[in-house]
């Protein structure tokens, strides 16, 4: 990754002291970034949006008192309509015979379900990315989560998806433009992810589509999930509306999870 | 009052392992502070009711990520190893000494807690 990044830093680099001087370098005109320019500018740091306590922290300290919350508004539904939008539910819809097994998920999440004992979420319970890094030819997404900080390359250079990847949670991702909307296609998960809380499980068919817009300066963010395998019709989520942010991502801090055994009953919450 | 006081994701319940109805207090000397996900933990010497000895107990509270969120770090807590602290909280229905973490009050008197989104919206007010 980091190859490419200073590839495409150079390319970038050598057409900017290019064109001072109207050079006829095809070499560096051919690698302008021209695809970051005519369409909308992604890059930069978005917020937080993985669900976090709603509670707020209350701090006395020397006798004056403060308190202080996580704006949620990124993991959430948008609260109004937003521009833009594909039409939406608000649960996928499973084939009949299948439905069972997604409640016996659902009811025995607080045990199964991977993500809560440390597991790699996968796309798209990863969320919306905390850092956009907007290349020519690909993006670069970053992200801060409990299982550790992964990242993702999206091609955009035509490409078809690899088929000789080994599958992956989270997935191989191309990317194409419709419009000023970036659609991010992925596919070739491994199994034993869910794609969204109560139990929505899939099967190696599965392709995930992301879709990234502005809307003003905030980024909204909608996915739609398709298995045929499992899904009577694919499943398009409610939007996001991701808002910049100025905070720096920092490397998540070990996840250490053994609880379990002291659990006596399955109660759980939202989660995603 | 209860404090739905979620994990959120990558947990299950508070109530699934900790009695979430009742809240006790307990202090002693912190002796160690781990700052890992999903939730960070902290750990108090406390004499045992019986006066036999000493237990060691563990309260989970918030995720790191939260924490950060909020202005605090874990430098917040490990400038308090050592001494002695009170905290509230709500203790593990197996028995065992470990509890879910709702306040901590530092030597100096100052505290963090873990609290209602109500008692801002009431100014402070409610408990």
């Amino acid at each position: 990754m980091r190859k490419q990044i200073l590839c495409a830093a150079a390319a970038m680099a050598l057409t900017a002291a290019a064109a001072p001087a109207q050079q006829n370098s095809t070499a560096a005109t051919s690698k302008a970034p021209n695809a970051v320019s005519v369409h909308p500018d992604f890059s930069g740091i978005w917020a937080f949006s993985i669900a976090l306590p709603a509670p707020v922290l209350k701090r006395v300290e020397n006798g004056s008192t403060s308190y202080a919350k996580v704006d949620l508004s990124g993991r959430m539904p948008a609260k109004s309509e937003v521009p833009g939008a594909l039409p939406f539910a608000a649960r996928p819809s499973f084939k009949a015979d299948l439905q069972s097994k997604v409640k016996y998920l659902n009811d025995h999440e607080a045990k199964l379900d991977k993500v809560f004992f440390c597991g790699k979420p996968g796309v798209p319970r990863i969320g919306s990315p905390r850092q956009i890094i907007q290349l020519p030819n690909e993006f670069v997404f970053l992200y801060e989560d409990i299982s550790g900080d992964p990242y993702r390359i999206v091609y955009m250079d035509g490409r078809g998806h690899d088929p000789n990847a080994e599958p992956t949670y989270y997935g191989d991702s191309i990317g194409h433009w419709e419009g000023n909307t970036l659609v991010v296609e992925a596919t070739n998960f491994v199994e034993d992810t869910w794609f969204g809380e109560d139990g929505y499980f899939h099967t190696p068919t599965m392709h995930v589509y992301e879709r990234f817009w502005k809307v003003g300066d905030d980024l909204a963010y909608q996915i739609t999930v398709d298995d045929p395998n499992v899904l009577t019709e694919p499943w398009t989520q409610a939007p996001r509306i991701i808002k910049p942010s100025t905070e720096p991502l920092l490397e998540s801090p070990v996840c250490v999870e053994d609880d379990a055994h002291r659990m006596d009953n399955l109660d759980h919450h939202l989660q995603r | 009052m209860l404090l739905a006081v979620g994990t959120a994701r990558a947990h299950h319940s508070p109530s699934s392992i900790f009695d979430m109805t009742k809240k006790f207090t307990l202090t002693g000397t912190l002796t160690q502070v781990e700052w890992i996900n999903p939730h960070i933990a902290i750990y108090i010497d406390a004499k045992k009711s019986d006066g036999s000895g000493v237990d060691n107990w563990k309260f989970e509270s918030a995720p790191p990520a939260f924490l950060r969120r909020v202005g605090v770090n874990s430098a917040d807590f490990k400038k308090a190893i050592g001494t002695t602290v009170t905290v509230e909280g709500n203790r593990a229905r197996d028995g065992s000494p470990y509890g879910f973490l709702q306040k901590i009050t530092f030597a100096d008197g100052n505290s963090l807690a873990m609290v209602s989104p109500n008692e801002v919206n009431d100014g402070g007010a409610a408990k």
